[in-house]
């Protein structure tokens, strides 16, 4: 048993994530073999949230890259500054400079704009760097990533070559709604996230919804529980249960009956079929025995 | 895990036994699993285990043979830390899948000649209605077996429908351009380094085009004969309409037909595959054998921006294994692949044969391809 884990997950449930030691374990071990760990997992089972709670327990910056299709340098590097860049060779126009003397001064530091792999980079001390949804971004962009990954330096063709004097602690989370490339997962340490037992569900709706009366968190997690087994077309992860919860609170329901399930099943199914299934499922059988099902182990 | 004498014979051990699974390990990776072992406390199996989980495994798949190799690992470990080489992986289980007999039994008549040469006739009379549709009346969902060669325009227009989606699509990257939509500030502020900061000159860029390239693998051996012919008229279409398109057929082994398919008319066309097809073709398929000899020797071929389409009944007198492990292979490295099969068409058809078993994981596509309406929804699955 190795202590750093149990106190890292520790930290992380005080941060209001309750995990389980594979979690904490994939976490210790990027942060001490200094490696990029990649997060798969189905939505909704918290798979962004661990670079917040490491934030959180590094007591450092989160810096944030969301990932989409098209995105490239220029928005996930640097970028530079043109119109101060026009300004400058406007100013400068009398200065008897050469145009190599001025195109080599307004290409440097001052006139580049960070973006988040930059900024992670340079930052003067140890950040989280979250690169989230990687497989929306396309593979030219994978590519574009490994020397962060594995060197943790950036090209940049005008200046050169900028090394991270705090390697960042990098975080990848992915859908799986595409294959991720063999040379982006071999420089990755690699965590699955799967939707979480029922014990740990209600543990996570206690410590997200402290306001929730014990046995309502109860009930709410077992019948989200019965829900995931049924084949959806979304399936609803703990961002949807910690939603309903919520909205529970807020309404003031004491229990789950078949009115309030009716009326607040938006907050855990987003697809009208699922509604559909699910309604039809609470009416013929009632909601106390769809939370039945959902305590019982299948 | 007692006596760590040596923990770095013991990962190498258990990465090798990893990697006689098919599980991609690399040496980095027992080189941190070493390191990790420093880190944790290695007589934890559970530490142990969560540790080399997150290092060895690289995507879920992997996890189930990771953890039964594991148990077997660390158990021979804890006996006797080298021993263990000699045990080697035990069998994984088969799924349930038709036996080698079950398969039909055709004769060596299959192939291109007959492909090719039969062209002329209608056979719709003779044939044994395999997977016969409802309507034979609708040309859209009508049988392939039933056509006859005057129908090659409703495929044309098919093969262009299919080839304007693969066209139309534009990348969200940008490039230079000489007449593009937007500016491009970067080479706009360099060019206005020689006019002293005033940007006279402007550079524009626009979207990329995405270039899809399609890899088409066409089954003729025997069981396919009904359908082959037809399959062979859209390939014709899909070629001249197309250029980036590679056509291979195969039975018991592979011949590029590329260059055959791009003479002037059909009819060239057919006599160059009827030439190609000289060169002897023998009874039976090799699915796997094939899949993998266009990989690896057309290696250049696949890459994010290709779709593989494989049309084949999935019959496969070969190793399914061989072709369960060139498909995964390819599935790691092409945009899609599309595999279609005539006898899909047919609603009481199950892909229970061996080969379409191994085959079936690695699909993103498993499609009918037994009449034009099959291929003109092959349209949507061709953009990515």
């Amino acid at each position: 048993m190795n202590e750093a884990i149990a106190r890292l997950q520790q930290a992380m449930a005080a941060q209001g994530y309750i995990t389980d030691r594979a979690t904490a374990t994939a976490a210790y071990l990027a942060m001490t073999l200094h490696k990029p760990l990649l997060v798969e997992g189905p939505p909704g089972v918290g798979k962004t949230e661990i670079a917040k709670v490491l934030a959180g327990v590094l007591d450092t910056e989160l810096v944030r890259l969301q990932c989409y299709e098209g995105l490239d340098a220029s928005t996930a590097l640097y970028e530079w500054n043109y119109p101060k860049q026009l300004l400058h060779i406007k100013l400068g126009e009398g200065a008897g400079q050469s145009i190599g003397e001025r195109e080599a001064q307004i290409f440097s530091e001052p006139f580049l704009l960070e973006r988040p792999l930059l900024r992670a980079i340079r930052a003067s001390r140890q950040t989280v760097l979250l690169i989230d949804e990687i497989d929306r971004s396309d593979e030219e962009f994978e590519a574009f990533l490994l020397e962060v990954l594995s060197e943790h330096q950036v090209t940049i063709p005008e200046i050169g070559t900028v090394r991270a004097t705090y390697e960042p602690c990098v975080v990848l989370t992915s859908n799986r709604t595409r294959e991720l490339s063999e040379a982006l997962r071999r420089r990755c340490l690699y965590l699955w996230i799967d939707y979480p037992s029922l014990e740990k569900e209600i543990e996570i709706v206690r410590a997200k919804v402290p306001a929730i009366d014990t046995k309502l968190a109860a009930s709410v997690a077992a019948f989200v529980q019965a829900v995931r087994r049924h084949r959806l077309i979304k399936t609803p992860g703990v961002a949807e249960t910690l939603d309903w919860a919520h909205a529970l609170v807020a309404l003031d329901a004491r229990a789950i009956d078949d009115d309030t399930v009716s009326e607040t099943l938006g907050c855990v199914l987003k697809d009208e079929a699922d509604i559909r299934h699910v309604r039809a499922e609470v009416a013929s059988r009632g909601a106390a025995a769809v939370v039945a099902a959902g305590e019982s182990a299948e | 895990m007692t006596a760590l004498a040596d923990p770095a014979l013991l990962v190498t051990n258990f990465s090798r036994r990893l990697r006689d699974r098919g599980v991609a390990t690399t040496t980095g990776s027992s080189i941190d699993a070493v390191r990790a072992l420093a880190a944790i406390d290695p007589t934890d199996k559970r530490d142990v285990y969560l540790a080399f989980r997150t290092i060895f495994v690289q995507r879920r798949n992997d996890l189930a043979i990771f953890d039964g190799l594991f148990e077997e690992w660390w158990a021979s470990a804890q006996a006797a830390p080298l021993a263990s080489r000699t045990s080697a992986g035990s069998a994984t289980p088969n799924p349930p899948v038709i036996a080698p007999g079950d398969e039909p039994k055709r004769g060596s008549a299959t192939a291109l000649t007959r492909w090719a040469s039969s062209r002329d006739d209608t056979d719709g009379d003779e044939t044994i209605p395999l997977a016969a549709p409802s309507t034979h009346d609708a040309t859209a969902t009508k049988d392939f077996r039933y056509y006859g060669s005057d129908d090659l325009s409703a495929l044309e227009q098919v093969a262009a429908l299919i080839v304007k989606r693969l066209r139309s699509r534009r990348s969200r990257r940008w490039r230079q351009a000489r007449r593009g939509a937007r500016l491009d500030p970067r080479r706009i502020v360099r060019l206005a380094l020689a006019t002293g900061g005033d940007p006279i000159r402007l550079a524009r860029r626009q979207r990329a085009l995405r270039r899809t390239k399609l890899v088409v693998l066409c089954d003729v051996s025997g069981s396919m004969d009904l359908y082959s012919r037809f399959l062979l008229q859209v390939l014709y279409a899909l070629q001249h309409a197309f250029a980036r398109v590679e056509t291979f057929a195969f039975s018991t082994r592979v011949v590029r037909i590329t260059d055959s398919l791009e003479r002037e008319s059909y009819r060239e066309a057919l006599q160059a595959l009827e030439s190609v097809s000289d060169t002897g073709w023998s009874g039976g398929t090799k699915i796997g054998e094939s899949v993998e000899s266009v990989r690896a020797g057309w290696p250049r071929l696949f890459d994010r921006r290709t779709a593989l389409i494989i049309l084949s009944d999935g019959w496969d007198t070969g190793d399914p294994a061989v072709l369960g492990s060139a498909l995964s292979n390819l599935r790691r490295r092409v945009g899609r692949i599309i595999w279609l099969n005539p006898l899909l068409g047919n609603p009481s058809y199950e892909p229970l044969t061996r080969g379409m078993q191994a085959a079936l994981p690695h699909l993103h596509v498993f499609a009918p391809a037994h009449d034009l309406a099959s291929f003109e929804r092959l349209a949507a699955h061709l953009s990515f």
